[in-house]
């Protein structure tokens, strides 16, 4: 009981372009180097391909891609995150993995809505953590990977897959 | 909680074992279910699965399957007293079935975690019609065997020595060191032999709630004090060397002994594992306090023997000599463990890694140094690598099982449906221990009971019809199933009427399968039997119970492609018709051809590449809609350009460079480019990842020799996706 407690506020922190992002710990199963991945055909742009991750093959996804952010060559900095939600396996590459950190949750505050771009991440960002005088953008999982078209695969035809990343 | 985790252990073992005795039951009814009656092994057999099940679920208290199982021995006992006459050998092995299916019921609701609430009433009703239908007829042995198969042990438990025609045993039941909860097993034991029992003590005392026992069991054995009016044998008969028990030693004492209790048993007598029973007899007869033959009171005791009880007069020389007779043919028995499936993925992901990393480490581009002496190491490299292959070729053999089960299940179909049916049908099976994955297995069971359904529903004649058409009246089903090339065969052959080619042309017709450019005599045999595999297609003009639907054979044949197999069928009309499944023999390995597109490496299944040419030695030719066609040796083939496909990165196209891969699939040829082909391997597939959403063409993806993933192309879904 005290274990889980302590590991509730614990998040891993991680950078995308200039943002700060945070995880909840509980979440991250390990972080590895950048590897070689294999390009999947026909998949959405932000799923990079598939990995080999000590013999079970992963699919990755690229963060700031998902994020709309611009893309940027990957470097030996580039690291792979990867993550467990409910028993979906998913490597998230990121820039930077940062530090893990403690936010209590009186410093978890609700996203401020307002402002265009602000829009686009409150998809995936459920609230604000503070951390000294910084901010980092906390991210829902679940919210990050599941994705209308990625849920029901096979129903919908090419155009509308298009649209449903548009939005 | 602790106590709930052990519950649960035991439930898992006692479905097991059961499940176990099951099958091996069915087994033994189906083997001789054409006989006149069961020869005396089976009936023993029998007795003992359904005794060990009834022991089982007494202890496990489900109170039902004990009614039924012990029922079931109460017929299967009085059949190996009485011997009866005119036993109705079909009612009987019905009977049986009708019992096994009952428990086996039970235990798929135990293991779905329902209750089992099956009530066994009915069962239970017909066994004792049945029991006493066959009692009627030997009138006079009824009484002696009713009185046997009753004994209720309450009745003596009375004290020690009151009866003259007691005996006393020591019994030292030792456990194969791998069972798990020996200490159940140990319950069981004394739990059987409570039958016979007038008293009963066994060390250690608390076996149930006591956990430490287990380890005191596999250590030093499980000690039985027994009374009863029974010899040796009988005994034996209720505790046998098994897969569970890896001895049994009996040894009789004299009542002072008995008395004594267990103090003489814990000090003096240390009997090795392997030692015969001579040996054991003549340490017992040595300084310690057990004397096997004495002439006083046991001995007295021993001559007066209970009815119906098997009689050994010798002692010494006899009974060692029949011992050393049985247990040569108990050892041949393999010993086997169940596994935990997940456990062996894992143990095969990590031999894949093995394999990668020793290559990782073999091909390091630290030992390229000019100059460097490596022949020490190489020679060490060498003999892991002999290791590392051997280790996936056992890995690879572990999930190898035969189909002996299966095929067994079907006996069991034909033998329910041709009862139903009124047809008489022989059958039999070839090549039932050929060894096929497990997920194949899975997989084929469904459709092969299909087929042998039709057989026999469709297939075989009445006898009536097959007396009319001068055939033997029993008609003949065979299931057979053999290896070739990388596939497995398995054949369902029937000698009945075969397919009648002028009804399903007629269907067809009516239906609108059949092009009407083209004269019916166009069609092959093969050709106009495939169209019963469509949907919806059934000439016969019955439904029965079992088939006539229509909703069969394309369901067959759906299930037989989504693994990798095909249906042909063959036939003479008045001889029979033979369907044969052809299937991988496995479905996470296959032999596939790597080749690189652009960035990407792909794999394709050996089995559908036809050949490869070189690309610039053909011209492609685009028509008006931009289809590509090459021509080889006169003939056009459709291309597919798998890197503008799937838009691969880094893929050019280039016509003076790149191969041509001609694939086949269903009858249907195409021509893939590809860049450079890497070579042949055999791959571990694997699922692609949920989350990914399915792509068509792909089937998969593996890991190839360096760990970079290769995706896994699929002809069929190919030709359809270009």
């Amino acid at each position: 009981m005290g274990e889980y407690d302590k590991q509730q506020n614990k998040y891993v922190t991680f950078q995308s372009g200039n943002e700060y992002f945070a995880l909840q710990i509980k979440y991250v199963k390990e972080i590895i180097v950048y590897q070689e991945i294999t390009q999947i055909p026909e998949s959405e742009e932000y799923v990079k391909g598939l990995i080999n991750l000590r013999g079970k093959i992963i699919p990755v996804i690229d963060v700031r891609i998902r994020f709309k952010q611009e893309p940027v060559p990957y470097t030996d900095r580039t690291c792979i995150m990867v993550i467990n939600v409910k028993g979906t396996v998913v490597g998230l590459i990121v820039d930077r993995v940062a530090e893990v950190v403690e936010i209590k949750p009186e410093d978890v505050l609700d996203t401020p809505t307002f402002g265009n771009e602000e829009k686009c991440q409150n998809k995936y960002v459920y609230a604000l953590g503070k951390v000294g005088e910084s901010v980092k953008m906390l991210l829902d999982p679940d919210r990050l990977l599941k994705d209308e078209d990625v849920l029901v695969p096979d129903v919908e035809d090419e155009d509308s897959k298009e649209e449903g990343e548009e939005e | 909680m602790a106590e709930e985790f052990n519950a649960q252990g035991m439930l898992d073992i006692y479905l097991f074992e059961n499940g176990q005795l099951l099958e091996r039951l069915q087994e033994i009814v189906l083997e001789q279910k054409d006989e006149d009656c069961f020869d005396e092994d089976s009936i023993n057999e029998i007795f003992r699965a359904m005794h060990t099940i009834k022991g089982s679920s007494g202890v496990m208290m489900f109170d039902e399957v004990t009614k039924v199982s012990h029922k079931l021995e109460d017929v299967f006992y009085y059949l190996r007293e009485a011997h009866p006459q005119n036993v109705p050998h079909l009612e009987l092995v019905e009977l049986v079935l009708q019992v096994a299916d009952f428990i086996s019921g039970e235990m798929e609701k135990l293991e779905n975690g329902d209750s089992a609430d099956g009530m066994s009433g009915e069962i239970v009703g017909q066994i004792d019609k049945f029991l006493t239908a066959l009692k009627g007829g030997d009138n006079e042995k009824e009484k002696e065997i009713e009185e046997n198969v009753h004994v209720e042990p309450q009745q003596f438990y009375i004290a020690p020595m009151a009866t003259s025609a007691s005996r006393f045993y020591k019994i030292y039941i030792t456990y194969q060191p791998d069972v798990q909860l020996v200490n159940v097993h140990a319950y069981k034991a004394v739990y059987s032999l409570r039958e016979i029992a007038e008293d009963l003590l066994h060390y250690p005392e608390d076996v149930i709630s006591d956990d430490s026992s287990e380890k005191e069991i596999l250590e030093n054995g499980f000690k039985i004090l027994l009374q009863a009016q029974c010899s040796e044998a009988d005994i034996r008969e209720l505790i046998q060397e098994g897969y569970d028990i890896k001895k049994v030693e009996i040894v009789e004492c004299s009542a002072k002994e008995y008395q004594q209790g267990f103090e003489s048993i814990g000090s003096e007598i240390r009997i090795d594992l392997d030692s015969s029973v001579e040996e054991i007899q003549k340490k017992a007869e040595g300084p310690g306090s057990f004397i096997i033959a004495p002439a006083g009171e046991p001995q007295a005791a021993s001559k007066a023997i209970a009815p119906g009880d098997f009689v050994i007069e010798s002692k010494e020389v006899g009974k060692g000599k029949k011992l050393a007779k049985d247990k040569p043919k108990k050892q041949e028995k393999t010993a086997f463990i169940s596994v935990d499936v997940n456990k062996m993925d894992m143990l095969m992901d990590l031999i894949g890694e093995l394999v990668i990393s020793e290559s990782v480490v073999l091909q390091n581009q630290d030992l390229k140094v000019p100059g460097l002496k490596l022949d020490n190491f190489y020679k060490a490299a060498s003999q892991m690598t002999k290791i590392s292959a051997s280790l996936q070729d056992v890995i690879m053999s572990m999930r190898m099982m035969s189909l002996t089960n299966t095929f067994q299940k079907m006996n069991r179909i034909v033998f329910d449906v041709s009862r139903k049916l009124g047809k008489e049908i022989e059958f039999e099976m070839i090549g039932e221990h050929t060894e096929v994955d497990k997920n194949v297995i899975e997989k084929i069971s469904d459709p092969l009971m299909h087929l042998v359904r039709n057989s026999v529903d469709h297939g075989i004649e009445t006898p009536d019809e097959r007396a009319a058409s001068g055939k033997t009246e029993k008609g003949k089903v065979t299931l057979w199933a053999k290896k070739e090339s990388g596939k497995v065969l398995i054949g369902v052959q029937d000698n009945g009427k075969g397919l009648n080619r002028e009804k399903i042309m007629e269907k067809a017709r009516k239906q609108g399968l059949l092009d009407w450019t083209k004269p019916d005599s166009a069609y092959t045999d093969k050709e106009v039997y495939q169209f019963i595999t469509l949907p919806g297609f059934s000439t016969k003009e019955q439904v029965t119970e079992y088939s006539g639907r229509g909703v069969g054979m394309d369901v067959v044949v759906s299930n037989i492609q989504a693994i990798g197999g095909s249906l042909e069928i063959d036939s003479t009309p008045g001889q029979g018709s033979t369907m044969v499944l052809k299937i991988p023999l496995t479905l996470s390995i296959i032999d596939g051809i790597v080749m690189e597109v652009g960035e990407s490496s792909f794999v394709i299944e050996t089995n559908s590449v036809k050949e490869f040419v070189g690309l610039k030695d053909h011209t492609i030719v685009q028509n008006p809609n931009g289809e590509e066609f090459v021509m080889i040796r006169g003939e056009g083939y459709p291309v597919v350009r798998l890197g503008e496909l799937y838009q691969i990165n880094g893929y050019k196209r280039d016509d003076t460079k790149g191969m041509l891969v001609m694939v086949e699939s269903e009858k249907k040829v195409f021509c893939m480019v590809v860049d450079t082909l890497v070579g042949k391997q055999e791959i571990v597939v694997k699922p692609i990842p949920d989350y990914v959403k399915k792509v068509k063409g792909l089937s998969g993806c593996t890991q190839l020799g360096d760990g970079s993933v290769a995706l896994i192309l699929d002809a069929l879904g190919l030709i359809e996706k270009a």
